[in-house]
This record gives C-alpha cells, structure tokens and sequence, in this order.
C-alpha cells in the first residue's frame, strides 16, 4: 500500500449518500451566501460587477497583488512581494478588503466551533455539549470584560480571550481531577467553574462607563463579525491548519472513546491522556473561533448534532461533515446578521441562537427518545 | 522459583488439589499477595492465585465477595495496594496499555456504545491495540474481525446498528470486539448477567469454543453457580475478599460451599452433569 493510499484511508471516510447529500448542500449554501454578502452593502454594486471583482484578473493573475492582499502590506513588503493596490477597481477594492474576508473569517468561525463541539460531544459522552462547556466562554468572558473595563487596549483582546478560555479549561480539569476524572466530574467542574466566572463577569459590568465599550463587551460576548478583515482571518486560519487534519486523525479515538471508559481502557487506550489531548485540541478550536468573533453561541451544539441525525455517530463521517456544515451555518446566519436590519448589524451570535433555538425545540417535538449516542 | 502452592488461604480444604505439574509456569495469569481495594477499604486480600494457561477458569461467590474486584485487579485496572499480577511473566501494572491489550482482553457485563454503531464498525474497533495512530486496517485485522464476527455468531447482524439490537445481541456484538482483539488471555466480567437464557448459552458457548479451537486462557466471573460447574475446568470460590477455594468444579462445588460460602442449604449432586438444588437460605 502507497503512503499516500494509507494516509487517505486513514484519515478520509466513505463518501456514501447521505455525507454527499450534506457536503453538497452545505458547499451550495456557502457559495450562495458568500455570493449575497459579496454582493450587498453600503457600497452597492450588481451581481455582474461583485462576480467581476471577485474573479478579478489583475488579482488573480498577479501573485504580488493577491499577496498584498491576503498577507497584509507589512508582510507581503517583509516577503518582497508587496504590490500598490491602487490599481485595482473600487469595487475590487471592497470585495476583497472588506467583504470576502468577512465570509472566510464566518466559515473558519463555522469550522472551528463545529469541529470543537464534536469532540466535546464525545468526551463528556453527551450530545448536548458545546465548545464552551469546559469553562471557555466564562473563561474568554470575564477576560475580555477584564481587559474593557481597565481599557488595557482592543487589540489585546483575542489573546485576552484565548488566555482566559485556556485558563478556565485548565483550572475546570484541575477542579475535577481525582486521580483521574470522568465525563461527569468534568462536566459539573464546567458548571461550577462557568458560574463563578460568569458572576465575576456581570459584576464588571458594572464598571463600565462608556456606552461605546459596553457596546464593544456585548458584540464580544455574543459574537461578533463586524468588522473583520484579513488579519482575523489569517489569526483564525493558522490553527484551522493544524486543527483540521487533527480532528480528522482523532476520529477512531472519539470512536473508540464512546464505547465508554472502561470499553476504551481494555482495548488498550490511555484514556486519560487521549482525553485530555483531545479536550486541547478542541479548545484549540473553540479559541481560534472565540479570537476572531467573540463567543459565537449554538454552531458548535446544533452542528454536530444536526450532522449526527443525517450520518451516524461514526467520528470520521460526523467530522467532515462538521468540516461542511459548520461554515455553512455560519456564513448564511452572517447574511442575516449583517445585512437583515438594513443600517444595523447584529451580533452573528444572535443570529445562530434564533436559528438554534427552533432547530432544538423541533428535535423536542419530533424525537421521541434521545438514547441515539 | 519457590514452590508455591496453588491457592494458601490457611484453610485446609485447598491443600489436596496441588497437581504434579508447578503451577507457576502454566499460569497465564498469577496473582501474589494481591490486597485490592478502593480508597481507604481494602475489599480483595488474596495470597495466591493462578490462572492457568489453556484453561477455563470460574471466579464464583455471593455478592460483594469481590469477584469484579478481583478482575480488576486481574486486567489492571485496579492498581493493587500491595503484591503483583503477572501475565506470563511481567507484571500488568508496568506494560504500555497498548501492548497489554495486545494480550489480555476484558468484557464487561454492561457496555454502552453509540447507537448508530453497526456491529462490524464495533467488531473493527477490537483491533485498537493493535493498530498505530494512523494506521488504516490492513488485511490482517480485517481477517480478524471477520474470525471474531463469525466466531461470535453474528454474521447475519454485521450491517445492523446496535440500536436495533436485542440486549443479548448486543453482548454478542461486544464478545465479536473483544474477540478481534485476538488476545492469549480473556477476562470476562459476569458476561451473562444481563441476559435471557438462550443468550447466555450461546455466550458460554462460544467462550468454550474460543477455549478449545484457539486455546485462549479464559477468566470469567460468574454469578450462576451452576453455570460456572458446567463451562469451567477450575473454579475458585472467594468469600469475603478471599479465597475458600480452587480446583475442578466437582472438588469445589459441595454442599459444604454453599452453606459457608453462599449461606445456601442445597443438593448437590453430580450424575452427567453438575446440578444444584437450592433448598432455603439460612441465616
């Protein structure tokens, strides 16, 4: 067997109807919505011209201009490639400075919450988990509250949030650490962990002054895109790279991990380590998502639970169609977010819970028992 | 080597069931001076114990006797407070999980999986230890699995998920797992507990085939006494954490056990087969 031949079947499911049947609609949703945010905006522009600037030819053949835009100008003249801009079209312009960002950024958002909301669905053995359920969104919370309320700097802020989530994580395994811990203990440690730092929170709140920066706090805290550009979108797409084949590679641990501790612990798994190793690599995930848009709510419950009922609980499939349907929700819920209020934007992370919310209640209704997992 | 007896428990009933053999080097499993407890209790206090290899062998006794714990000593799940268990050699404690795995397997009596799982993605699983981070299954655990898939009966469920499963299928669908882990030494944790009749047969029964065809040292806790008498070639009787007795079930299994063990007054007899007649409990 080739190398190549084994690292595909290693890592790439079957593709059968049902993964195709999500793959597809998800790449059709994304394009569609990407195509709208494109398209609509304060500055307006046909369909024809928004496609015209998107496939812009001094962009796309010129390497330096696409690096300029892509890497930022300090890198690309860092790199030696940096080329004026001036040259490109208004409407080149603001697709690819302003819009086209703001739509990758939404899917690598998507992707990542996705992706970390599987793996915590099997570490805690509970299909209802969610990427923050260990601690990180109260953890990023009261950091970036923290870093608002004594004005130490906005760009300080993603890595305020990756610290404190990162932080709250540890401390909510070292909380539930006895020995060795347990799905449960972890998710009660999340719990107590989560309610002290979200008192902590809305006590700060308090010590805010400025409506501008309570405004700023609130977008964080419910999850935000405006205003994102490239440099969001290379801060989110750095560890999507490590992130995406990891994930990929972990399914058979996931799997082998929900045929319950002792099961995983007599075939030979260290399930205290490939735990703890996953629960790092989820929390990878969910900060790359909380540093660009703040804490983005439901994508990472309602993904992976929605990909479930369509593909089974086989990690390998229910992972890459997590890779799919997580940028599609995103992006299409971004549409609304940005463009539904007319002058108004809303936090993106509004958006999802209204989508959530429903999808949730209709899965009430309609299933009958919830002993799948 | 010393010559250590099979079973020293102080009681004298054990004595006359040393065969001419050593039992040290056949055992697949040898447990010395073993104390197995939880936190601060000490539950399982056992000299000696042997499994030997090739063999099916019974732990029986009432509950709280420390049966499960004993296994979990046995497969190292529990780390002993004192003394050691060694697998054909090396102590358990001290082996990567991995290459344990490799060679000792363990059922439990009540397992959890994903219900979407179908019974050949449960059954490929059994190949964990045996497989590196990111190997695929190469043909030789696919020939596995498929060994284990038919030994287990289940071939006719391979595509069924186990949702859909009746809860001794599902056992059969976890014994197919275990057996893909193509171990030397089987642990099997009250594996029929759960079941109707018809199902615990055919789990014995394919135990026992398992034993003879592949020659896989099998360790089963078993809460049927009679059960035990009729799958098992040993059986050791533990009462309260300790040993009261090892040997071959027409030695162990006596009106007198049943009364000091199992606080049971019973017929016991033994025409073709063992048969146990409780009679009433006794205080």
């Amino acid at each position: 067997m080739t190398r190549q031949r084994r690292v595909r079947d290693a890592l790439l499911p079957e593709v059968d109807a049902q993964l195709a049947t999500i793959i597809g609609a998800s790449v059709v949703l994304m394009v569609i919505a990407g195509l709208v945010q494109i398209r609509y905006g304060a500055y307006e522009m046909p369909f024809e011209i928004a496609v015209r600037a998107l496939f812009d030819r001094a962009v796309w053949t010129n390497p330096e201009v696409l690096a300029t835009l892509v890497l930022g100008e300090n890198a690309a003249r860092f790199l030696g490639v940096y080329a004026d801009l001036s040259v490109l079209s208004n409407a080149t312009i603001v697709v690819w400075t302003v819009r086209l960002p703001r739509v990758l950024v939404a899917a690598f958002v998507g992707l990542n919450l996705a992706v970390s909301g599987a793996i915590f669905q099997a570490i805690t053995r509970n299909e209802l988990a969610s990427p923050y359920i260990l601690g990180v969104s109260s953890g990023a919370g009261v950091a970036v509250v923290f870093t608002l309320v004594f004005s130490l700097g906005a760009y300080l802020l993603p890595l305020a949030a990756v610290a404190g989530g990162t932080g709250a994580f540890l401390l909510v395994y070292a909380v539930a650490w006895r020995g060795g811990t347990t799905p449960v203990r972890l998710v009660l440690a999340g719990v107590v962990v989560g309610t002290i730092f979200n008192s902590l929170q809305t006590g700060m709140f308090y010590f805010i002054e400025s409506n501008g920066v309570m405004r700023t706090a609130v977008a964080w805290l419910a999850g935000s895109l405006v205003g994102v550009d490239w440099t969001d979108a290379r801060t989110v797409a750095i560890p999507t790279l490590v992130v995406v084949p990891a994930a990929l590679a972990s399914a058979r641990q996931l799997d082998v991990l929900l045929l319950g501790e002792r099961a995983a612990r007599s075939l030979g798994m260290s399930v205290e380590r490939i735990r703890f190793l996953l629960s790092t690599l989820a929390i990878v995930a969910a900060s790359a998502a909380v540093a660009v848009a703040g804490l983005v709510g439901f994508v990472g419950l309602v993904v992976p639970h929605a990909v479930r009922t369509f593909v089974g609980s086989d990690y390998r499939r229910l992972m890459t169609g997590c890779l799919f349907a997580g940028p599609a929700l995103v992006v299409t819920a971004d549409v609304f977010a940005r463009l539904a209020l007319g002058g108004t934007q809303v936090p993106v992370g509004v958006v999802t819970g209204l989508l959530g919310g429903p999808y949730f209640l209709l899965l009430l209704r309609r299933t009958e028992s919830f002993t799948e997992f | 080597m010393p010559d250590i007896p099979l079973v020293s428990t102080g009681t004298d009933s054990t004595t006359d069931h040393v065969t001419d053999e050593d039992p040290v080097d056949d055992a697949a499993l040898l447990a010395s001076g073993i104390e197995l407890g939880y936190g601060e209790g000490i539950v399982v206090d056992c000299d000696d114990l042997v499994i030997p290899e090739g063999e099916v062998t019974a732990l029986v006794g009432p509950n709280g006797s420390g049966k499960s714990t004993l296994l979990k000593g046995l497969s190292a799940e529990l780390s002993p407070e004192s003394g050691t268990v060694l697998l054909n050699g090396s102590d358990v404690q001290e082996r990567p999980a991995k290459d344990l795995a490799c060679e000792l397997g363990l059922l439990d009596q009540e397992n959890a999986a994903p219900g979407g799982l179908t019974v050949e993605d449960l059954a490929s699983h059994g190949r964990y230890p045996h497989r590196g981070f990111l190997d695929p299954l190469t043909d030789e655990d696919r020939d596995a699995v498929e060994r284990a898939i038919d030994l287990a009966g289940v071939d006719h469920l391979r595509d069924t998920q186990l949702s859909e499963l009746s809860g001794g299928q599902k056992q059969l669908a976890f014994v197919a797992m275990t057996l893909a882990q193509d171990t030397d030494v089987l642990l099997l944790d009250e594996p029929t507990t759960y079941l109707d009749l018809h199902h615990q047969l055919r789990v014995m029964e394919v135990v026992r085939t398992l034993n003879e065809e592949r020659d896989v040292t099998v360790c089963v806790v078993l809460h049927d006494l009679q059960q035990a008498a009729r799958f098992a070639d040993y059986l050791v009787a533990l009462d309260d954490g300790e040993v009261y007795d090892w040997g071959p079930p027409e030695d162990v299994v006596t009106e007198q056990l049943l009364a000091d063990v199992f606080d049971v007054d019973a017929a016991v007899s033994y025409d073709d087969e063992p048969r146990i007649v409780p009679r009433r409990a006794l205080d």
